[in-house]
């Protein structure tokens, strides 16, 4: 990470901290229905550039494959802890605002404009970055997505694996 | 095929679903137990068998036999601790633990290893627990094994396990094969998702069903907060019901009220419900010294097809560096179950690196070293704390002498890999990659970093946070489980153990079970 990204990072953290109770009061409905648009637009952004080469190839059955992913990962979220998911919380909230998305990522435009190359170099930048947080976010989004993605008998096929059913006997 | 949970409750098993619950309520009995794994579970049959009541908390639901299916997107959110993304506090080891009815014993993967005389001796010289003679848990391994069918397993392991055997066998490493607690198996793969079979020998098929045939009475989807005590006596146990994420509710309260209270909610849970709970700590250890186990992964591609999701998933292990003679971290060399999202998430990489790996999937063979923490001044294992909302969360710090241990992990696992046949190895870790030999990859994993986040890392074993101990100095129970200061209350899981094993857990956690909890019946009968 470059120098201007990391104090730009300070400050976004800082704006988070001073913020970020206010602006999550406590999981009010109008709260959850913004929440799940800032998670909606990070997975759909990221799961295109972290499933490449996974994806179908045909263009509805990709389009399926990325939708169903997403509802698959909201779907799950519920089950965390409200602590990890206050903080994918946080995270889906810091990118999706401009000012904070600029210093997570070095750029203006929204996740969703960049190239799949410029998102797929954003997630090994967070990767390798020193700032621990960073790591945090790479590791926990990338598990996130594939484990929702490959939890669909639908993507097993490339996998040539099939599972026993045993819910004939109901 | 026959469900005899859903048989049992057809024909009068007293059971509660809390979630239902709209009203507060208060329960009695002359036990409570909280949590219904191992050591809850075979703790609810002796002592309904010695004419108590009892009443049976879990926080997770009563699913059985004709509700498990076999894919991981549900099993994992309804049979795991945190939906099986629970994690380390700084997110570096993650762990699987049960949170169902019959709690991990329903989904783990059946190895049944006898506590090893090392970690026996160890506990002796360390913590004054004396386990031999006729304080010998020999008998009641050999009661459990009775009891749970435990015997060692017949059938030709699967591939995955087999190239465990033959590398193994080529370097002249030790190996055995392991004992597993199944009766009638079909060698299918899926314990982790709950047997569909009711072949494995869980407390969900076994003990539990004989507590409620005997009247016992289990409350499932319940979430154990607080105890009220004064002086040295609790007076009763404050709880909610869970909603359908299993998530604590503040909706309606319940309280339990017993003679006596065993706590069994296993090594992150029992601590952090005694930390809500502010009960006397004098020894400073409650929620200390918690183990892990902590594991590091290595791939292999194979020629031929390993498929390491079909067929019984662990039957060998291998003890070659368990033990060995200077104070290095010994690890125990095993194998995983391969399934698509446990693979996917574990595996390293993202888009066509990983798609690549992910279409090699049925030619993957996976090793896993477990290292044996607890037993150096630098393996002190984590501490459990409470997060805002009063959710346990383990601090685990990872110490250069564990670094150094998973290295030498690594090194033991690729050369295995190799002498088993493999045409490329890949250690778990995001600075590895392929190699195509042992000598290439013995160089590339001695330049590894050996740094958080960069190696993945995973626990199914948790251990330790209420230790047992000699001397109340050094411990939260005696070696019988009561609690050193609060008399009517014993601690029976894994929460008990003061060091890791060095083995698989389950059967050291039945024996220990079985014995405290016939002293305990007959403490409380009188």
């Amino acid at each position: 990470m470059q120098r201007r990204q990391f104090i730009m990072l300070g400050l976004a953290a800082g704006a988070t901290l001073a913020t970020g109770l206010t602006l999550y009061p406590m999981f009010s409905e109008a709260d959850k229905t913004q929440q799940q648009q800032d998670a909606s637009l990070v997975l759909d952004a990221l799961l295109p550039a972290i499933l490449l080469g996974a994806l179908p190839k045909g263009e509805a059955e990709h389009q399926e494959a990325l939708q169903n992913t997403r509802q698959a990962v909201l779907d799950y979220l519920p089950f965390l802890p409200k602590r990890q998911q206050a903080e994918l919380q946080q995270l889906f909230f810091l990118l999706s605002q401009q000012l904070t998305r600029l210093a997570l990522t070095g750029h203006l435009l929204a996740l969703g404009e960049l190239s799949l190359e410029q998102r797929l170099q954003l997630l090994s930048s967070w990767r390798d970055s020193y700032l621990t947080l960073l790591q945090q976010a790479y590791n926990g989004l990338r598990e996130l997505l594939l484990a929702a993605y490959y939890g669909q008998p639908a993507h097993w096929q490339a996998l040539a694996y099939t599972a026993p059913e045993f819910r004939a006997y109901e | 095929m026959n469900d005899p949970i859903k048989a049992g409750l057809a024909k009068g098993w007293r059971h509660i679903d809390a979630a239902t619950l709209t009203e507060d309520q208060q329960f009695e009995a002359d036990v409570v137990i909280i949590g219904t794994g191992a050591g809850g579970g075979m703790t609810a049959e002796i002592l309904t068998q010695a004419g108590l009541s009892v009443i049976m908390l879990e926080q997770g639901a009563l699913w059985s036999s004709s509700d498990f299916r076999q894919q991981e997107r549900w099993a994992y959110p309804h049979l795991y601790q945190d939906g099986a993304g629970r994690k380390t506090k700084d997110q570096a080891i993650a762990i699987l633990q049960g949170r169902t009815v019959g709690g991990s014993t329903t989904v783990n993967w059946t190895t049944s290893i006898r506590t090893p005389k090392p970690t026996l001796d160890y506990w002796q010289a360390e913590f004054g627990l004396d386990f031999s003679g006729e304080q010998s848990l020999a008998p009641y391994f050999a009661k459990a094994a009775g009891r749970l069918h435990i015997s060692e397993w017949q059938v030709p392991p699967n591939p995955n396990n087999a190239a465990l055997k033959r590398g193994c066998e080529n370097l002249g490493w030790q190996y055995t094969v392991i004992e597993r607690n199944v009766h009638g198996c079909a060698n299918l793969g899926y314990c982790g998702m709950g047997c569909p079979l009711n072949a494995k020998q869980s407390m969900l098929v076994t003990t539990i069903p004989a507590a409620l045939e005997a009247g016992a009475l289990l409350v499932s989807r319940v979430s154990a907060r607080k105890f009220q005590w004064r002086g040295d006596q609790i007076l009763q146990l404050d709880a909610v019901p869970v909603d359908q994420h299993y998530q604590p509710l503040s909706s309606v309260k319940l309280r339990f009220k017993a003679r006596h209270y065993v706590l069994a909610g296993g090594a992150i849970n029992s601590p952090a419900l005694l930390l809500r709970s502010k009960v006397p700590n004098p020894s400073g250890r409650l929620g200390k010294h918690t183990y892990l186990h902590p594991s590091v992964i290595s791939g292999a591609l194979f020629r031929d097809a390993v498929s390491g999701h079909a067929g019984a998933p662990q039957s060998i292990y291998s003890d070659q560096f368990v033990w060995p003679k200077g104070d290095e971290a010994g690890f125990k060399l095993e194998v995983p179950p391969v399934h698509p999202v446990l693979m996917a998430s574990k595996l390293t990489g993202m888009a066509e690196l990983h798609a690549g790996m992910m279409q090699k999937f049925n030619h993957l063979q996976v090793m896993i070293a477990l290292l044996r923490d607890g037993f150096h001044p630098d393996a002190q294992g984590g501490e459990v704390q409470l997060d805002a909302h009063g959710e346990p969360v383990l601090d685990y710090p990872l110490t250069d002498y564990l670094w150094r241990g998973m290295q030498q992990a690594y090194l033991a696992m690729a050369e295995l890999q190799f002498a088993a046949g493999a045409e490329a190895v890949m250690p778990v870790h995001q600075d590895a990659m392929l190699y195509s030999s042992w000598q290439q990859a013995k160089t590339a994993i001695a330049g590894l970093p050996l740094k958080t986040y960069r190696a993945a890392l995973a626990s199914a074993h948790v251990m330790g946070g209420c230790n047992m101990s000699g001397d109340a100095a050094k411990g939260v129970v005696d070696a019988n489980g009561s609690h050193y200061q609060l008399q009517n209350l014993s601690v029976i899981d894994g929460s008990v153990l003061p060091s890791s094993l060095g083995a698989n857990p389950q059967l050291t956690l039945y024996a220990l079970a079985w014995r405290n909890a016939d002293l305990l019946a007959a403490r409380l009968r009188g």
